[in-house]
């Protein structure tokens, strides 16, 4: 490939990133300002006694949320071009200086076999929470206080961690080892 | 009349034979890991837990996660957590928490387990600091908050617990790398002494790692005998039974004793933070 054929692809590359970063940013921002509205319908307690106090703030949290986003559905947040990016990123991270320590990583942190996942439901009950690993973590978009990336299987989760509720999904996102 | 025998035996149980000093105005706590089952186990350590604290009057109990395994329904907190350790609750006793693979990341808000709405917090008692972390999820915001707590600290000890461990030699999980190359830098740049973790279902306490203590406790309900693969990295191991720790901090002194389910005493060693505030390990006595 010539000089200027490599320089346009790389240019091609950065800009398709920039502008799925822009519209996940901007998606996101969506989906806490709807959040926010939820949080005040149900109060946020600092912290209670009673587990059963804890539970029900979470319940009444997550249906707020499902039912102002009553028709999501999976690629509202990761959209095909958000997902792309993300693939991207994570292809780049696993196969880097730091891949090989990211896949110790995932195995040491009790990796969570592949569940059957849809948008709005809850992230199931008994099911561990399999640690990120710092470096997925830090090459990856920050993300607002009470969401989280989380990985099932080779699947990776937009948690509501405050809701327990799956805001969005990409299907087979992490590398397989 | 088998009841009466039953009881007893009961108070006239004896306590693990305690090595600690018993100093004036140390700092005196318990270690538990990976110990909300609700299985029977859990209350036997709970049980030498509130016999040991008849004679060690321990102020408080870190814990290194899993604090409650599978379903986290209000009932689970009172059968795993509450129950066992009720005498412990009642005596005033306080519990911090920090969060493990199985837990409930609502567990911040439980107040009995005084994480005041954090994942992760810091609190000091006496020439002590405790930075509990959530290892579940170290991204850029925790270690901002992890550099900025650890360069702001003045304690003689500074003990960061947390579920998943840097170095380990169970033949389970092992050690989480990659989370050492992003924390370890930090740890060592700040002077922590003291690292404890959970996650292995068993107790290892490893050679100073870059004069840094590691502990790893995550026996104290679950066990998973026999599954530890010792290296020339590892100090003293245990995976034969349940357990837990207990710990007196007096000035640069740090005296740590690890109880079987049973009450013996399966680890005993003392550590001293020097100038630097790096610790050098005493052979177990």
């Amino acid at each position: 490939m010539k000089r200027a054929q490599i320089a346009l692809a790389t240019l091609l590359v950065v800009v398709t990133a920039a502008l799925a970063e822009d519209d996940f940013s901007k998606r996101l921002a969506d989906y806490m300002k709807l959040r926010k509205t939820a949080t005040s319908q149900v109060g946020m307690p600092k912290s209670a006694t009673s587990m059963e106090v804890i539970k029900q703030r979470e319940q009444n949290l997550a249906k707020e949320i499902r039912t102002a986003r009553a028709n999501a559905k999976k690629g509202d947040v990761f959209t095909t071009a958000i997902a792309g990016e993300f693939r991207r990123l994570l292809a780049v991270t696993m196969s880097g200086a730091e891949a090989l320590a990211i896949r110790k990583s995932l195995k040491a942190s009790s990796p969570v076999q592949p569940q059957a996942l849809r948008v709005n439901w809850a992230y199931p009950e008994r099911l561990p929470l399999q640690s990120t690993p710092p470096s997925l973590l830090l090459n990856l978009p920050p993300l607002p206080q009470g969401l989280q990336y989380r990985i099932v299987g080779h699947d990776l989760i937009l948690l509501d961690s405050e809701a327990n509720l799956i805001v969005d999904f990409i299907s087979n996102a992490v590398p397989v080892t | 009349m088998k009841r009466l025998v039953l009881f007893l035996v009961l108070i006239t149980a004896t306590a693990a034979e305690l090595k600690l000093p018993m100093k004036d105005k140390s700092v005196r706590f318990a270690v538990i890991g990976d110990n909300g089952t609700g299985l029977p186990p859990q209350f036997e350590v709970a049980k030498e837990m509130i016999k040991d604290h008849g004679s060690f009057p321990f102020d408080f109990v870190i814990m290194m996660g899993d604090n409650i395994y599978g379903s986290q329904r209000p009932d689970d907190y009172k059968r795993k957590f509450e129950e066992p350790y009720q005498p412990l609750l009642d005596a005033g006793v306080k519990f911090y928490a920090s969060l493990g693979n199985h837990d409930d990341p609502n567990q911040r808000l439980y107040k009995p387990f005084n994480m005041d709405g954090k994942r992760y917090y810091s609190f000091t008692k006496g020439n002590v600091e405790f930075f509990a972390l959530d290892s579940n999820y170290m991204d850029a915001a925790q270690l901002d908050w992890l550099k900025k707590a650890l360069s702001g600290s003045k304690a003689t000890w500074k003990i960061c617990y947390f579920h998943h461990p840097m170095y380990s030699h169970g033949s389970d999980h092992g050690a989480d790398v990659d989370m050492r190359k992003e924390v370890e830098p930090l740890f060592l740049e700040n002077h922590v002494n003291v690292v404890i973790s959970g996650h292995e279902h068993s107790y290892e306490r490893l050679k100073p790692q870059k004069g840094i203590a590691y502990f790893v406790l995550g026996n104290s309900g679950q066990l998973r005998p026999h599954n530890l693969k010792p290296s020339s990295e590892t100090e003293k191991g245990f995976d034969t039974d349940q357990g837990f720790g207990l710990v007196e901090v007096t000035g640069n002194d740090m005296y740590f004793q690890v109880i079987s389910r049973t009450g013996q005493t399966v680890d005993y060693v003392v550590l001293h933070a020097d100038s630097s505030n790096l610790s050098s390990v005493e052979p177990s006595r």
